[in-house]
């Protein structure tokens, strides 16, 4: 292996013998996730660049706290390396203005012993130019560029920032969405209106929402069309949440599959109904803490009512998932309204004020 | 076959503050914990307060709380760092 400068790229670049060779060479400098990356050549990083028309020395922006610049052309290498083709990019860089808003709190977001990952919704045309599916699987392995487009934010953060485990990343746990914690909502079969809507952006404007949010949980009710009941489920595993995790109200998301959908847009709900009634019944006593081993912090004030959500706006409802099956999952919050959940449009200005709430 | 690629880190150098000059002794100096909140941080502090005052002669230890543990200490907090000689900055986890 041999390195050297080239000042033209802005990065050392290194000659290695093969496609193995390369993958030594990330692992040993802990520039991966663990898994394989896609070597990042001159030519893929540059026709990422070019597909954002973007020159290299582009900045993104600074982080607030550390103050590290992010560039298009870093930001590139590292989308390469997580499998991006360059119609992916956009959006890795839009989850980039997003997370480095300061509301999003990026360096607690990633240093905490909490150990969350960012969730990204993406919303409008380019959810199908670039071939999300936001049925099958959503949560999961659904598709390739929902895949490696939140690939690509963690390893930007293990790359641009430092967030590798153990050194910035303090998590205690983690979970699994660190690897990948993406999805597109299914805005064509839903009568409600998109996430980012909801949000400010303009009907028709592909936008990315992120949030800092731990592993989602998954609900299951089959037996009702009742959107209260169904939605009683929600809440109640949000209370669960606030009981055995964190009590403090934040941004939660709820993804809402096709089965249980259909029930709640057919007695005429739409998502702010949802935010509304959820915001209402997704509620503990700080006593509670006592039924589940956390007395010892109950103290005087069991009495205290403490809400899930600030208001219905801090509700973040997604349609996604696959045909069949009353599920529905959860998205917790990192912890509490320590960090906001921010939606950017793609393309939009970077000084524009982002959705916020 | 031979492949060329590119060094995913920041390679960009930030400027960054530059460390204070290490006292030689603490005696009759004051020392400021900055805690993050958490409920780890009481008995370490005033242990630790204990130790630096008994066994190094500190005169003062001021006690700062940040009001965002996953955050940089608070404006009000770094303004008051100049008036002390030493700084303890502590998790509570």
């Amino acid at each position: 292996m041999q390195a050297s400068v080239k000042p033209a790229l802005l990065a050392k670049t290194y000659e290695v013998e093969d496609f193995a060779a390369a993958q030594e060479l990330y692992h040993s400098h802990g520039w991966t996730d663990g898994l394989p990356v896609v070597p990042p050549t001159e030519a893929a990083v540059a026709a990422c660049l070019e597909w954002a028309g973007m020159p290299p020395d582009q900045l993104i922006g600074i982080e607030p706290v550390r103050a590290q610049p992010i560039t298009a052309h870093k930001l590139a290498i590292n989308a390469v390396m997580a499998g991006c083709l360059p119609m992916h990019f956009p959006v890795v860089v839009t989850a980039w203005h997003a997370m480095m808003q300061e509301e999003f709190l990026l360096h607690g977001v990633t240093a905490s012993t909490g150990g969350c990952a960012i969730f990204v919704v993406l919303n409008g045309p380019i959810r199908r130019e670039i071939g999300a599916n936001p049925t099958f699987n959503a949560l999961g392995n659904s598709d390739r560029a929902t895949a490696v487009i939140g690939r690509a934010l963690r390893l930007a953060l293990i790359n641009l920032m430092d967030v590798r485990p153990g050194d910035i990343d303090r998590s205690t746990l983690g979970h699994p969405g660190k690897f990948s914690y993406c999805l597109a909502e299914d805005e064509e079969d839903t009568t409600w209106e998109p996430l980012s809507v909801a949000r400010g952006m303009p009907p028709g404007a592909s936008a990315v929402t992120v949030m800092a949010a731990m592993a989602p949980r998954q609900i299951m009710n089959e037996w009702t069309r009742e959107p209260r009941e169904i939605l009683e489920t929600f809440a109640a595993e949000m209370r669960a949440n606030q009981r055995h995790y964190s009590i403090h109200g934040g941004n939660y998301a709820i993804v809402i599959a096709k089965q249980l959908r259909e029930h709640i847009q057919a007695a005429g709900w739409t998502k702010r109904d949802i935010a509304e009634f959820i915001y209402e019944r997704a509620r503990v006593r700080r006593s509670e803490w006592a039924d589940v081993g956390k007395g010892a912090v109950v103290r005087d004030r069991g009495d205290s009512v403490y809400t899930a959500l600030a208001g219905p706006d801090h509700l973040l409802v997604v349609a996604a998932g696959g045909p069949a099956g009353g599920f529905g999952a959860v998205v917790p919050p990192w912890l509490g309204d320590k960090t906001k959940a921010v939606t950017v449009a793609i393309g939009a200005c970077v000084d524009c004020a982002p959705a916020k709430g | 076959m031979t492949l060329r690629v590119l060094d995913p880190t920041n390679e960009a150098q930030t400027v960054g503050g530059q460390p204070a000059a290490r006292p030689q002794s603490l005696r009759g100096k004051t020392v400021g914990f900055i805690s993050n909140g958490k409920e780890g941080t009481k008995g370490y502090f005033a242990h630790l307060e204990r130790l630096l005052r008994t066994e190094l002669g500190v005169a003062d230890v001021v006690w700062c709380t940040k009001s965002n543990y996953s955050a940089p200490a608070d404006a009000h907090i770094v303004d008051q760092i100049k008036r002390w000689h030493a700084v303890v900055a502590g998790v509570g986890d």
